[in-house]
Formats: structure tokens, C-alpha cells, sequence
């Protein structure tokens, strides 16, 4: 493979690297599709070579290890999902002997509880801060992760290089009460950083309680707990380039920063592009325990996201219709969300998370 | 993403510092609980209230208490009783001389604020063979106790016994008390109390606030109608600097930009809402908020001038920088702040009195804190408006056998026995030797009687409010004063003394008020924006509610 054709930037074609690899799990896959579907066949018609029985009885110990898995997805994740009729309900949980029956006795009302959030200020500012912050997550700490990887990967020795990974990791293990209480004590008001201005001068630094602040303060937040943790996927997809590429690029004189732009990078784009399309669709959720802790230090208008906003409606105020209306448009807005991201990375050549 | 238990302690909003009080009382040996809950106001299938006449039907018969020790300071202008002598602790007496429980097993559910003992501990043992009772204890996190007992009361497994404290009456947890626990009358209305001398000596007014749905449904924890929250100062320190206490808002302003000094991480103090509301009188929170005035309308606390003045005085305090940075941020412990001298003026609730003193004791001798005298907004005299007769309650649920519900009111008889009993002192002390020992007379706990004697049975029920700290006998002086000096200021307000149960349509028309006192002292919201929410709650719903109120009140006779 020539330098010039694996390295053209617009990326029709990836690297042989990358391609390789997935060019080998699609096969593997076509080939585990083919006696399925002529043991289906076989089914319905003639005899077909693997009877449905004989694979039974083949997969049966792989299935039965499944099986828990399967029960508790269906009973964890499935069967809750039609507690969400209640958002076309006034549902009372006391309305009966038990809160599931209760779902029987309460009254319908339509899609009041929806309606209703057209008319409500406090939603509409929660939707608000949920975006700008999501969008100031994607541009400011999503790309954090991979230059962070990039430069652990430029790290040679291996001592430096697992001292750096670990100081990064570590944060991620706090948590939130520990972090904001971190960040108090050193960007408060009566922390390290306002005591030191005091002493020369400067008095009222104070960014912990900086309404207008407090978009670019849970970026850093988060940067600090999480972008050390975030780099671990990447690094994986770094470990899995050939060295053969590097030295080839190198012996046709590549430099440092040609082989990165040309190499390292394209090598990455799958996992960025999947992760991206990921993080689309989970653009509402945007963090909860960050934004509750500090509910009182910037006020409600700044810090209400959409999720401690239905936590507050639902579970404190008690109003769970409403509460689980909020929540299912969230849930069909991450679908199309999702959807939407996915057929943009098809259309830009990429895998995405999952295919047609 | 749960929401986990720390999320909500750090965030001190009036329902979990409620709680935190709860905790303090409940720690407190002889504590008296003084929670000044703002009252459920909630929905419920059966919304109103009962009093008058006909709760008078429902309640037991008041029987004063043969055996409760003499108070040394008697209650005078609604304080509690004070007891500041030594009792000897030989010649306690028996209020529960026939064991009243069967000992048929039955399950108790109840908050706890720690991490609790071990099921079967020396003191539950202990406590159940003196009762005649088999409690298997279901203990949970204070914290978050409302998440569970409203996911509790949804289903079909209830026990026994539930403790429900009224600030996690919110939503439709109301509807359920009526819905899920049974009528108490026909075992304790009028002279069937009698079985039960300690629950019979329970004042009326507590029982008046245990009626739910028309039915005597809770048995009460009573409570003073003096405030429980003190605006606390160090003394050592206003001494130390020379500092006089402040004797009206404008002196308290001035005083605190002197006392101020971040340079030396030196605050005046902590947010002082709840100490400004009975500064410039402004009604309780909640149905206890609504007020028949002197031109005979009926308003909301949220309606009157002095409501916006409150918050305006005490955002002056944040603009001035007064207010510690943390607090301002809510992060940490303010009462810890106030201990390190970093803040000198902070409200709490009045068992911290005691609390802080006996903590500080040893670590620091010099350690000593008052309550400020509560002044008016001209400095004159204050108006303050008197608290919720009772705040927990112990319900037993409906379908419960009769021998269970025998045994349930036997624990709750056995919980409610007088200070200078044997069964006060078990039941806050355990046992001796086990537990405590005495020295000079006086009952210390040690390591196992912190561990094991603490919450649980004291929830079930309590006597008479009264105070009392064997150790520090001074203490208990200093508050009931204090209880008795503010006494004098105590107003009650039209809706004091009923259990209302408000329409579910109104459940969460008052809900974004506390949110926007929290924004509007620390400068995230303009006046205009509280001016605004009131005239939205008006019209979405205040004024509808109003002419609920007034419907109630001509029905039930006005409470003051």
C-alpha cells in the first residue's frame, strides 16, 4: 500500500490497518450466517444440512448461560418500559392496594401531562441549559479524551507512560460531593485561590457561585474527573495500529506530525465517529448529580438540567405523570437523536453503531 | 445517575434540615423534639381537616402524668419543661408497671440517621423484654427516607408500624397515610386511652394534629410552639472582640460588616433566612401560612410586604459579603463552620445547644454559644408565629391484627414515658453498665450505648415536650429561658393546630417558593421575579385556594 493512497485526508478509503481487522469480523460474521440461514431453510422445506434441533442441541449450553442475561434485561429494562403509560394518566400510587394496580385505577387524561409542558417556564429553561451545555460538552471536552491519548501514545517509556495514565485515571474514582467540594476549596470564595488574591490585594474571587461561569465550570469539572478515563478506548485503538505503517511512513519521510495526521488519526476515526454518534444520542443527559450539588451555589436558572428537572418534579414534588411525560419525550428525542447521527456517519463512510 | 443519599444532605433545603434536626433531637437524650416542620401541605383523596368539636370526639382524654418527675422551670408561654437538678437515678419511678405487650412479633418501619445496629442488639433485646414487645426493626437511611416510604406505602407489604415525619408528607404520600393506616379510636378515642397512662398524658393539641382523613390515624412526637430555630451566636468570641449582640436588623448589618474579615477567614455568618422570617414576622410555610388579619381577610405568607423585606434583608447580607463563601455555595457543614469560629452567627434548630456544647467540651472549654433574642424589624418587639403542635408521628397500617396493634401501642406507651422514669431512662440510656454508666450521678453513654441506643424507639412516641441534659444542666436552663422570652411573642396563626389536608390540584403550586428564596438571597434572581411568582401563584391557583381555606376555616372555627 503506497503512502499517498492510504493517507488521503477526506478518508474514502481507510487505512489497511483499520480496514483489515473489520474486513475480518464482517467475514466471520457472513460465515456464521450462512448455515443459520440454511438451517431455516431446511426448516420450512427440505431437509436442510444442520436441523433446528441439532443446533439446539449444539448452542444449549451457551444458550442457557444466556438465558439469566436475557430474563434480567427483559425484567430490568424491558418490563419497566410500560410503566411509561403512566404519562397519559394522573397516577396516584396509592390510588390502590399496590403502586402497579394503582396504574389501573388512575384516571386518564390524554396527553394533558404533555401539553402541559408548553405552558411550563421552567422546563423550557431546563431544555435550554441541557443544550447549550451539551453542545459545550461536545466542543470542549469531547475532544479532550483523544489529544490526551495522543500524547500518552507519543510517550515512549513505559514507566512515565503508566505514571501519567494513572494520575489521569484517578479522578474518575471520586466522586461528584468530592469533586465539587475539590473545586470549593481551591475556586471558592474562601479557597485557595480568593485567600491569595486577598493577601495581595484582590478580594471577591469567587467562581463556584458565578451563574454566568457555570457552563465553562462543569466543563472543567468534568474535564478534570473524566478526560483521563476517556482516553482508555482510544489508547486501545492506537495499540491496535501496525508499526509497519510507521515504518513505512517513516522510510518514505514522513515526520513526526505527518505520521500522526496521516496515520495515528485516520486510525482512530472508527472509534471517534462511534463514540460521537453515541454521545449524540445521549445528548440530553448532560450529568445529574454535577448539577444538583450545585443547585444552590449558581441558582436553578443556571443549573437545572433536564434530568434533575424531572427528578425534582417526579420524585420530590411527587408528581409522577408529569415527571414520566418529561421523560418519555427525552427517551424519543435520543432515538432520533441516534438515528439521525448514525445515518450521518454513514453518509460521511463510517460504520457508525450499527448497519442496515 | 441515582440520586444518591450525599446529593441531597448537601443541599440543606427545610425538608433535610428537618431531618438533620430530627437527628439532633433523636441523638440528644432527653432532648425534646422541636421540629418546626412547615406541615404537609398535600393532596389526598380525602382532602379538609377535622377540629373542633369534632376532633374533640376523636382524641383520647387527656390524663396529666402521675409519675413524670417536677419540672425545676415549669412551661410558661409555651416552652417546654426544664429540668435542671439531678435526678436520682435510684429512685426512678414505673409508669409501666404491667408488661402491656404480648410479645406477638411485629415489624416497625422507622428513619434512622447513622448507620444502625445490628438486629437483636443488647438494647433492642433489652427494651423488648422490659415492654413485653417482639420488634423486628426496619431501619432507613433518614436521609432518603421519604423515596422510601413512598415506594413503601405503594406497596402491598407495609409494616406494622410506619414512624411518618410530616416533612415528607409531600405529593400524594398524604392521601396514602388516610388510604394505607387504620383508625386509631376505637383503641384510644376518649377514656380508652386509660390502658395507656403515657400516651394519655400526651397533650391534646398533638393529638388534635394526628386526626387524617377524619380518623385518628397517628400517634404523636408533641412539640413547643416556640420556634425551634435559634439565630445562635459564639459568645466566647463576641466577648473576646467586644462585640454587643444586635438588637435590630440595621445594627445586626452593621455589626456584621465589622465582624467580617476574609483576610482572616472570619464571616459574620451563615444564611440567615430562617432567622429574618421571624425577624420581620412572616408566617410559617406551608397551611400553617394562612392567616385570618386584623381586616379580617385571609392571606398567604408569600402575599404580605414583610415576606419580600425578609428576603431582602437577608440578600443585603450576601451583597455585603458577610455570608461565608461556602454557605453562599452551600458546600460543607455550616454548624462545623460555626464550631471552627469562621462563621459567628448561624441558625439552627435549638437542640444544637446542646449538641455543639456537649461536642466542643472537651476540644475546645472556652466553647460557648447563645441563642439571640429575636427582635423586630424596627428593632422593637418581634412577632413570631408558633410552630406545629406535633411533627412525627407512628401509624399502624390498616388490616394489622388486634394483638399487633395491642403490641404497637404497648411500644408506644413504653416510648412515651416521662422524664425521671425507668422506662424515660431505658429508653434513652439502655442499660446500665451495658450501655451507660453513671458518674457523679449523672448517666454517661459509652461507646456501645452511641452505637446501639440511638433513634428507634424514641420515634415511636414522646411525652410531653420537655428539656433536659443531666451534664449539662445549665444548658438545658439557657433554652428553656430562651423558649420562654420568645414564648412571649407567640402568635398563632388561624390554621394552627388542624392537620389540613390540601386539594391534590394544589399539591406543587408553592413548591418553586423555597427554590426561589435560595436564588434570590444569593442574587440569582431579581425581585421582579419573586413579585412575578407571586402574582403567578395567585393566578394558577392561590386565589382558588384561598376560598378552599376559607371554607374550611367557617366550617372548622378558626385555630387561634
Amino acid at each position: 500500500m503506497s503512502l499517498t493512497a492510504g493517507s488521503r485526508p477526506d478518508g474514502t478509503r481507510p487505512p489497511a490497518a483499520v480496514e483489515e481487522p473489520t474486513a475480518a469480523v464482517a467475514t466471520a460474521a457472513a460465515k456464521d450466517q450462512v448455515p443459520r440461514r440454511t438451517g431455516k431453510a431446511g426448516k420450512k422445506g427440505k431437509a436442510g444440512k444442520v436441523p433446528w434441533r441439532v443446533r439446539l442441541r449444539r448452542d444449549r449450553t451457551l444458550i442457557l448461560m444466556t438465558l439469566p442475561v436475557i430474563a434480567l434485561l427483559l425484567l430490568f429494562n424491558y418490563v419497566p418500559l410500560l410503566g411509561n403509560v403512566v404519562a397519559f394518566q394522573e397516577y396516584d400510587p396509592y390510588a390502590s392496594s399496590n403502586g402497579i394496580t394503582a396504574i389501573f385505577h388512575s384516571p386518564w387524561v390524554g396527553v394533558e401531562q404533555f401539553s402541559r409542558m408548553f405552558d411550563d417556564p421552567l422546563f423550557w429553561s431546563a431544555t435550554k441549559n441541557t443544550i447549550v451545555l451539551f453542545v459545550l460538552q461536545l466542543v470542549l471536552f469531547f475532544p479532550v479524551p483523544i489529544v490526551l491519548a495522543l500524547v500518552i501514545n507519543s510517550v515512549i517509556r513505559p514507566r512515565v507512560r503508566a505514571v501519567a495514565q494513572a494520575i489521569m485515571y484517578l479522578p474518575h474514582f471520586f466522586s461528584w460531593v468530592l469533586v465539587v467540594t475539590v473545586f470549593q476549596q481551591i475556586l471558592g470564595g474562601a479557597g485557595i485561590i480568593a485567600q491569595t488574591l486577598e493577601k495581595h490585594g484582590w478580594s471577591g474571587f469567587d467562581l463556584m457561585t458565578d451563574a454566568d461561569l457555570f457552563k465553562y465550570l462543569v466543563i472543567g469539572q468534568a474535564v478534570w474527573k473524566d478526560a483521563g478515563w476517556g482516553i482508555i478506548v482510544f489508547l486501545a485503538a492506537l495499540s491496535a495500529v501496525s508499526t509497519d505503517l510507521y515504518e513505512a511512513a517513516a522510510m518514505d519521510g514522513a515526520g513526526r506530525w505527518r505520521r500522526m495526521w496521516h496515520v495515528t488519526l485516520p486510525a482512530l476515526r472508527p472509534v471517534i465517529a462511534l463514540l460521537l454518534v453515541l454521545r449524540v444520542g445521549d445528548a440530553l443527559s448532560v450529568g445529574f448529580e454535577q448539577f444538583l450539588l450545585q443547585r444552590w451555589a449558581v441558582g436553578a436558572g443556571a443549573s437545572e438540567v433536564l434530568d434533575t428537572y424531572v427528578w425534582n418534579v417526579g420524585i420530590q414534588n411527587g408528581d409522577f405523570s408529569y415527571a414520566a411525560a418529561v421523560g418519555l419525550i427525552k427517551g424519543v428525542i435520543g432515538v432520533c437523536l441516534v438515528l439521525g447521527a448514525n445515518k450521518v456517519a454513514h453518509l460521511l463512510g463510517e460504520q457508525g453503531v450499527y448497519k442496515k | 445517575m441515582t440520586p444518591n443519599a450525599a446529593s441531597i444532605s448537601s443541599g440543606p433545603s427545610r425538608r433535610s434540615f428537618l431531618a438533620s434536626t430530627a437527628v439532633a433531637t433523636a441523638a440528644v437524650a432527653g432532648g425534646m423534639p422541636l421540629l418546626t416542620a412547615c406541615g404537609g401541605s398535600d393532596s389526598g383523596s380525602r382532602e379538609g381537616a377535622t377540629s373542633g368539636k369534632a376532633a374533640d370526639k376523636l382524641i383520647p382524654t387527656y390524663v396529666a402524668s402521675k409519675t413524670a418527675a417536677k419540672p425545676d422551670l415549669p412551661s410558661k408561654n409555651g416552652s417546654t419543661a426544664g429540668y435542671t437538678s439531678k435526678v436520682d437515678l435510684a429512685k426512678l419511678v414505673t409508669s409501666v408497671p404491667d408488661k402491656l405487650g404480648t410479645g406477638a412479633p411485629f415489624k416497625i418501619m422507622s428513619p434512622f440517621w447513622g448507620s444502625p445496629p445490628k438486629p437483636g442488639c443488647a438494647y433492642y433485646t433489652a427494651l423488648d423484654a422490659a415492654a413485653g414487645t417482639k420488634i423486628t426493626w426496619q431501619n432507613q437511611d433518614g436521609i432518603t427516607y421519604g423515596e422510601k416510604l413512598g415506594a413503601v406505602l405503594a406497596s402491598s407489604s407495609i409494616p406494622d408500624m410506619v414512624v411518618v415525619p410530616s416533612w415528607e408528607l409531600v405529593g400524594k404520600i398524604a392521601s396514602a397515610v388516610t388510604a394505607k393506616f387504620m383508625d386509631l379510636g376505637p383503641y384510644l378515642a376518649g377514656d380508652k386511652v386509660k390502658k395507656y397512662p403515657n400516651l394519655a398524658a400526651i397533650p391534646s393539641d398533638a393529638w388534635r394534629m394526628s386526626i387524617f382523613g377524619g380518623a385518628l390515624r397517628g400517634i404523636p412526637m408533641p412539640a413547643a410552639p416556640v420556634p425551634g430555630i435559634a439565630p445562635f451566636y459564639r459568645k466566647d468570641i463576641f466577648d473576646k472582640k467586644g462585640y454587643t449582640v444586635p438588637k435590630s436588623p440595621d445594627e445586626f448589618l452593621s455589626w456584621a460588616k465589622e465582624a467580617t474579615s476574609s483576610k482572616a477567614k472570619v464571616w459574620a455568618c451563615g444564611d440567615m433566612r430562617w432567622s429574618a422570617a421571624g425577624f420581620f414576622g412572616v408566617l410559617p410555610a406551608g397551611s400553617l401560612g394562612w392567616n385570618i388579619g386584623d381586616d379580617g381577610k385571609l392571606t398567604y405568607r408569600i402575599e404580605h410586604p414583610e415576606y419580600l423585606e425578609h428576603l431582602e434583608w437577608v440578600r443585603k447580607l450576601f451583597d455585603a459579603g458577610v455570608v461565608h463563601p461556602d454557605d453562599k455555595a452551600n458546600t460543607g457543614n455550616a454548624s462545623q463552620r460555626f464550631t471552627a469560629g469562621q462563621i459567628l452567627v448561624y441558625n439552627d434548630n435549638t437542640a444544637s445547644w446542646y449538641g455543639l456544647t456537649a461536642e466542643q467540651a472537651k476540644a475546645n472549654p472556652d466553647f460557648e454559644i447563645e441563642g439571640m433574642d429575636y427582635f423586630g424589624a424596627d428593632g422593637g418587639d418581634p412577632t413570631l408565629y408558633a410552630n406545629p403542635p406535633a411533627n412525627i408521628w407512628s401509624m399502624i397500617r390498616k388490616g394489622a391484627s388486634k394483638e399487633t396493634i395491642e403490641n404497637a401501642l404497648a411500644a408506644a406507651n413504653f416510648a412515651a414515658a416521662p422524664y425521671g422514669t425507668k422506662e424515660r431512662m431505658f429508653v434513652d440510656y439502655g442499660v446500665e453498665g451495658t450501655h451507660y454508666t453513671v458518674k457523679d450521678g449523672v448517666p454517661v453513654k459509652n461507646d456501645k450505648g452511641n452505637q446501639e441506643v440511638v433513634n428507634a424507639w424514641p420515634m415511636l412516641a414522646a411525652p410531653a415536650p420537655y428539656t433536659a441534659h443531666p451534664d449539662l444542666p445549665e444548658i438545658a436552663r439557657k433554652q428553656v429561658e430562651w423558649q420562654q422570652r420568645q414564648g412571649a411573642f407567640v402568635k398563632k396563626t388561624s390554621t394552627f393546630g388542624m392537620n389540613i389536608v390540601e386539594p391534590a390540584r394544589y399539591a406543587t403550586l408553592s413548591s418553586q417558593f423555597e427554590q426561589l428564596e435560595i436564588d434570590f438571597v444569593r442574587g440569582h434572581k431579581k425581585l421582579s421575579d419573586v413579585q412575578q411568582a407571586i402574582s403567578t401563584w395567585k393566578s394558577s391557583g392561590g386565589d382558588k385556594l384561598r376560598d378552599w381555606y376559607k371554607k374550611l376555616l367557617d366550617k372548622n372555627g378558626s385555630g387561634n
